[in-house]
């Protein structure tokens, strides 16, 4: 065991030091952000730049100033003119420039016929004047009270009728309902976030393995310690590095999460459906982390072609397939097989563990067992594989080699 | 001389091929043993199984100073064949994480690995990565890596080759000195030369079986008869019928003379005619080299040897 410790430190260290494993820890959770704050940041600027709106407004019913001008706001937005004395000059001006509009607020048209005509030319963006929808509010409550409807009246028949769906339940559970996905979600996308970064971590042991082979160094460890002990340092070590990795994405992230969201996340992952979560997340690794040591030592050179090691690392990827179905019903045929299969149980598991009110207990503990069963499996299978091919130098092993070596 | 280690009848098959069979020897304390033989002999596949790295099918292998008579991992050195270190980390690493996967203590490592670089015209490359140096200098630091821990057996699996002459003098010159200290050390080769420049005494393996294990000296009086090389003109024709020649070999003004099996030298040169022309004359046995060629050529007979 302390073998394999000293063989973990050792993975853990030379990947700290490696310049390109230390350039991909800070700069994927950067790329990250900048994907999020470099849209707000662009539009900000668009804007800022952007000349503002024209607006002609002819009211003949007398209701923009006294109801309509102050919701407006932002006069770098807008440059109103109120009752134009020209309409002939107004109308030219229309045909000539751009975002330039002209609104007509007459008795007729408003009160009668319930429209509001806004002039432009073909040139003009459209979009601009949607922000005007807000007009519809206070023009129908003048056409209310034109009626004869009181104010409050009028308010009322506005504010319209809305379909409230009410589950009768337990007492209390109502008020905690707003909160409830998050409290799911966020522990499952946390558990998430493990998975893929310790199986992005998983895929390096692939690398390692066959690095060793290639650079020649394996008989020389192997003199110092027993192949399974470099294996299961190998395993260890590169969980670590899974964890340094998300650590750091994460206090990259986190403050900026918090600035965002304005919310406290740790009160969110502090509780204890998060252990079950990781233990997903967790026993998800160590089957890869079986799978990628494995067949990692069986090949020398990843680009040669025909090899068809190279398919293990979409394994991993396989449940993003499976996601639309398991949304569209996370209790159905596809959800529940998915869930016993190793290879897509842990993304799965807590993926429908985030978008379930209910847990489904009966498919986690036969998830467990079944998980727990095929890592011991892999890794015995896996420590078969390494112990020969670490030591197979100049070629791939194929499939009939492998073969023979676990039957041994 | 204490035992250190013994190999006691191993033998390993590979499919349908017998790789080694029979393998008996001993390494001892403060000697330096070599096994010698061609490529394919079966060299590597006998270090490879007294290493671990693979099981004997038969036979067993001692390692006296070991309790329980297991492999003492740390207290033994090796450079395999295959030779290749991490790429991209710097050398100072390599040989503390070596070192460190023996058990020993890290800043003794470091001073001998320092002292080793000095001496291997290596200092201050410590914090260079393998890939930076060339392929001499990377031998060099995996050799420093399999002795910095002072190990008390160390085995080598052609330790010579890819190095040039002055680095094949400098290793030689450190495995001697480690054998003067004590350190068993088993040393495979085909580079006849140095191993009988270097080696107490040999193991001739030829397709997987012994063919000769004896002291290096032991060796050369059974099995390297005397030659005698003349410069001067002489008839070859009238050299060959002298007695106790057995053949006769021209090189340009150089004639050699190969002598038969137990021909008393200073007997031999009192019998040789008064008119011969001598200009030089040198006396010496067949070496190592050539004794181990015509094995090879299959020219002496294996089984003739013993």
């Amino acid at each position: 065991m302390i073998n394999s410790w000293k063989v973990a430190r050792w993975e853990i260290k030379r990947n700290l030091k490696n310049k390109s494993f230390l350039i991909s820890l800070i700069v994927t959770p950067l790329i990250f952000l900048l994907f999020i704050t470099i849209p707000v940041l662009l539009s900000g600027i668009d804007n800022a730049e952007s000349e503002p709106v024209k607006l002609y407004v002819k009211d003949e019913i007398g209701i923009w100033n006294e109801q309509i001008a102050a919701q407006l706001g932002d006069s770098d937005t807008w440059e109103i003119v109120l009752q134009p004395e020209n309409e002939q000059a107004v109308m030219e001006e229309l045909e000539e420039n751009e975002n330039v509009f002209y609104i007509v607020l007459t008795e007729q048209d408003v009160l009668e016929q319930g429209r509001m005509i806004v002039y432009t030319n073909e040139k003009s963006d459209e979009k601009l004047v949607q922000p005007l929808q807000f007009l519809e509010q206070p023009l129908q409550m003048k056409r209310l009270m034109d009626r004869g409807f009181s104010q409050a009246e009028s308010e009322q028949i506005l504010r319209g009728i809305k379909l409230d769906i009410v589950s009768v339940g337990k007492e209390g559970e109502a008020s905690e309902e707003d909160t409830l996905p998050l409290r799911r979600i966020i522990p499952a996308a946390f558990a998430g976030l493990i998975l893929f970064s310790v199986i992005i971590t998983g895929t390096m042991i692939f690398q390692s393995a066959s690095q060793e082979k290639k650079d020649k160094v394996a008989e020389m460890i192997l003199s110092s310690v027993t192949p399974s002990q470099l294996m299961d340092g190998k395993i260890i070590g590169y969980f670590i590095l899974g964890l340094i990795q998300v650590a750091v994405w994460i206090s990259i992230a986190l403050p900026v999460i918090q600035w965002r969201l304005n919310f406290n996340l740790i009160t969110y992952l502090l509780v204890p459906e998060t252990l079950l979560l990781l233990l997903f997340a967790i026993a998800g690794y160590f089957m890869f982390a079986a799978l990628f040591v494995g067949l990692g030592a069986t090949i020398e050179d990843i680009s040669t072609s025909g090899n068809f090691q190279g398919i293990v690392f979409m394994l991993p990827w396989i449940p993003f397939i499976l996601f639309g179905p398991v949304v569209h019903n996370p209790e159905g045929i596809v959800a529940q097989v998915a869930s016993y299969v190793p290879i897509t149980s842990p993304a799965i598991m807590i993926f429908r563990m985030a978008i379930m009110e209910e847990w489904p207990w009966v498919d986690i503990v036969i998830s467990i067992v079944l998980l727990l069963l095929s890592i011991w499996l892999f890794m015995k299978l896996a420590g078969k594989i390494f112990k020969t091919g670490i030591l197979m130098y100049g070629k791939n092993a194929t499939p009939m080699e492998i073969w023979k070596w676990l039957r041994h | 001389m204490e035992k250190v280690l013994s190999v006691e009848g191993i033998g390993k098959k590979f499919r349908d091929v017998q790789a080694i069979r029979d393998i008996h020897f001993d390494v001892h304390a403060g000697e330096i043993m070599a096994i010698l033989g061609p490529n394919g002999a079966g060299k590597s596949t006998t270090i490879r199984n007294i290493m671990g790295i693979i099981i004997p099918d038969e036979g067993t292998i001692r390692f006296h100073r070991s309790k329980d008579g297991s492999i003492p991992r740390d207290k033994i050195g090796y450079l395999p064949e295959e030779r290749g270190l991490y790429k991209n980390v710097p050398i100072m690493d390599i040989i503390l994480y070596f070192a460190d996967l023996k058990n020993y203590p890290r800043e003794k490592a470091k001073k001998r690995a320092l002292m080793y670089l000095e001496k291997f015209d290596l200092a201050g490359k410590e914090n260079k990565p393998i890939e930076q140096l060339s392929k001499g200098m990377a031998q060099k630091v995996q050799f420093i890596a399999s002795i910095v821990h002072e190990p008390e057996l160390l085995v080598l699996d052609e330790p010579f080759s890819g190095l040039d002459p002055v680095s094949q003098e400098l290793f030689q010159e450190e495995i001697k000195k480690l054998a003067d200290q004590g350190t068993a050390i088993l040393l495979s080769s085909h580079q006849m030369n140095l191993v009988e420049a270097l080696c107490d005494r040999l193991f001739m393996i030829y397709r997987g079986q012994k063919v000769i294990y004896d002291t290096i000296d032991e060796v050369k009086a059974k099995y390297a008869n005397f030659k005698c090389t003349l410069k001067g003109h002489n008839d070859a024709e009238k050299l060959g019928k002298l007695p106790g020649v057995k053949q006769v070999e021209v090189q340009n003004d150089r004639t050699i003379l190969y002598l038969d099996e137990g021909i008393q030298p200073a007997t031999w040169l009192k019998s040789l005619p008064e008119d011969l022309d001598i200009k030089e004359m040198s006396m010496d046995r067949i070496s190592l080299h050539e004794i181990f060629v015509r094995i090879a050529t299959g020219r002496w007979e294996v089984d003739n040897l013993d």
